[in-house]
């Protein structure tokens, strides 16, 4: 096991019934990485990022995140896990939904004060701190979903299509952030199936019928395939794969 | 194990339902709704029957036995003598026009005094003062019985009344009398008995069906998905849910025994701590019921479909409202396959009985691991989705 790596799959397959949904993947993603795991709707994606954290167990093959052999035990308070819907309770306040959260990981009072007032103004939530989930707009959820995810400080971050139904402005803002995490010395694997913002990770793992297709820098699969965009890199990579 | 992981999620689980002001009110209401209509309907005796009588009795030496029933029947609380045809004003006729009223629904029913009733009545008297044989003496009721409750609180009135009449104006003292001594239970009335049991159905009532809908909404909004890759386990996990709605039920089932202490005046024997001890144990279980149930619904839709699935049994077969001893054969091994049938009957023991922890520890015993194995089973499920 490479000590540099954040997260190592080697032949994970899983399958539902007759369904094939990841197989044979393997992955081996640095620590400080901005990883983005890219593919249409149905190509594996949310099973590999369910594997990795621990909510699916894979059929064949074995996965480890920082070194510890999923699903984790001592290493899981070292991952957040953002899913696709936004999970929190709407019945909750922000503030709530932040402590609840954080006393899952046992976070002492005042690393949690420290913590929250960190997140809440990163997330541009600070006045709404006691306002209900169910009366915010649907981007300050994902905001607040983000934080959660957030809260305890994680070493490797999951992300599951963080950017879905977000409007633009915020999608951008969502990016930026990625990237401060990463500047920080964060891993950040997520999965999106909008190709023209893959381009902003360091990494990318083009993802087809539960298959590995293609990864590498967003630049250099462009410059393999002859293409301008990530979405043409990835069709191109589809038509040889099915050749 | 961790207890502040455990604690975290009871926080939010009971800060959800404070938030939720409508269902926070339900928690506390829907109980006292229960004990105050169920007390107000059950509880009293029935009273103003309507009744008819034809009283053609022409009575003996100035002195007539069916006046002094009727007089009694008249004291009665239970009779309304709506329509009364007295001596010299009764006749045959109106014997069948006080059937007829029966037939319409308009009495429940009519009680017939014959003409010789106390003429007939002294000779069986005299004849028994001598040690003959005699023909007994006839009160005719023709009665409504399609309400079998209130034809016999009709026929035991009036029963009653001529048996009073039988030992007060003829000193006709019966040979054999049953002397009664009530071991428990001193003035009990109806109220007693079903106040401990709808204690229990409004626990069980809710903290299922809180627990079904909370567990499916958790699934359907992807929050247990992010729960489960914290570092809390599964047990952890279910363990703060049952401490939060072991908690509603204690709050309920405390609504519940100072409603029915206020408004109805229900003696509490024995320990009111060992009656909310039984409630807990039954709510912790239903909750993890709730749990187990809430893995085969896909939507909260479905999961209230187990609702009648798990109350109708329990309403019917525990021991709530009728003794199980009126459950038939066939149906009982059922009442003792459901939990409730154990806390209704642990808890009119010490309400009542005013027993302890020494005479319920099997009926706790029972509850106890009827929860231990619904947490069990509720956390193996829990993992078993992986």
């Amino acid at each position: 096991m490479d000590g540099a790596s954040a997260v190592v799959t080697k032949g994970l397959r899983k399958s539902f019934g007759e369904v094939v949904a990841v197989d044979g993947l393997d992955l081996q993603i640095a620590k400080g990485t901005l990883y983005g795991l890219v593919g249409p709707n149905g190509s594996g994606k949310t099973t590999a990022i369910k594997i990795l954290v621990g909510l699916l167990r894979p059929d064949q093959g074995e996965a480890s995140v920082l070194g510890e052999k999923v699903p984790l035990t001592l290493k899981r308070p070292s991952i957040g896990y953002m899913p696709q819907d936004i999970s929190v309770y709407s019945d909750l306040t922000v503030h709530e939904n932040l402590e609840f959260f954080g006393g899952l990981f046992t976070m002492d009072k005042e690393r949690f004060v420290r913590r929250e007032a960190e997140i809440l103004k990163v997330i541009d939530l600070e006045g709404r701190r006691d306002a209900m989930v169910s009366t915010l707009s649907g981007g300050m959820r994902h905001r607040v979903s983000l934080a959660c995810a957030l809260i305890h400080d994680p070493q490797v971050l999951f992300l599951d299509e963080p950017t879905v139904g977000v409007d633009p402005e915020l999608r951008a803002g969502f990016w930026d952030f990625f990237r401060e995490l990463k500047s920080e010395g964060r891993t950040v694997v997520l999965t999106t199936h909008y190709m023209d913002e893959a381009v902003r990770c360091d990494v990318v793992g083009m993802m087809r019928n539960g298959r590995l297709i293609a990864e590498g820098e967003p630049r250099s699969l462009m410059v393999s395939t002859g293409t301008a965009n990530l979405e043409d890199a990835f069709l191109s990579y589809s038509r040889r794969g099915a050749k | 194990m961790s207890l502040s992981r455990t604690l975290a999620v009871t926080r939010k689980t009971l800060r959800s339902l404070r938030h939720d002001r409508r269902t926070a009110a339900f928690l506390v209401l829907m109980p006292l709704f229960m004990i105050a209509l169920f007390g107000y309907t059950f509880g009293g005796d029935l009273k103003d029957i309507k009744v008819c009588v034809v009283n053609l009795d022409q009575g003996l030496n100035g002195t007539s036995a069916a006046n002094a029933v009727v007089a009694g029947m008249r004291g009665s609380p239970t009779l309304d003598i709506i329509a009364y045809y007295g001596p010299g004003a009764a006749n045959v006729s109106q014997v069948d026009a006080t059937i007829a009223k029966v037939q319409k629904g308009e009495a429940w029913a009519t009680v017939i005094f014959a003409r010789n009733f106390t003429a007939d009545a002294a000779q069986a008297i005299s004849a028994l003062q001598h040690g003959l044989q005699s023909n007994s003496v006839q009160v005719r009721i023709e009665v409504d019985s399609s309400n079998p409750n209130i034809a016999d609180a009709v026929l035991g009135t009036v029963t009653g009344v001529v048996q009073t009449v039988m030992v007060q104006n003829y000193h006709l003292i019966p040979p054999i009398q049953v002397s009664e001594h009530r071991v428990y239970g001193q003035g009990a009335q109806f109220i007693d008995f079903f106040a401990p049991g709808v204690m229990g159905l409004a626990a069980m009532m809710v903290t299922f069906m809180l627990s079904i809908i909370s567990f499916v909404h958790e699934r359907s909004t992807f929050t247990l998905d992010r729960v489960l890759t914290s570092p809390i386990t599964e047990g952890e996990f279910v363990g703060g849910y049952a401490l939060a709605f072991g908690l509603v039920g204690l709050v309920q089932s405390s609504v519940i025994l100072v409603t029915a202490v206020l408004l109805f005046n229900i003696p509490i024997v024995g320990s009111p701590f060992l009656v909310l001890l039984v409630i807990f144990l039954l709510a912790v279980g239903m909750q993890g019921l709730g749990f187990l149930l809430s893995s085969l619904a896909k939507s909260e839709f479905q999961a209230i479909q187990f609702l009648p699935i798990i109350l109708f049994p329990s309403i019917l077969l525990a021991g709530v409202f009728w003794p199980l001893e009126s459950v038939p054969d066939v149906l009982r091994p059922i009442s003792n396959f459901i939990p409730l049938t154990y806390a209704v009957d642990a808890n009119r023991s010490i309400m009542i009985r005013g027993w302890g922890i020494d005479n319920v520890w099997v009926q706790l015993l029972i509850l106890a691991l009827f929860a231990f194995a619904m947490l069990l089973l509720s956390t193996w499920a829990l993992k078993r989705r992986k």
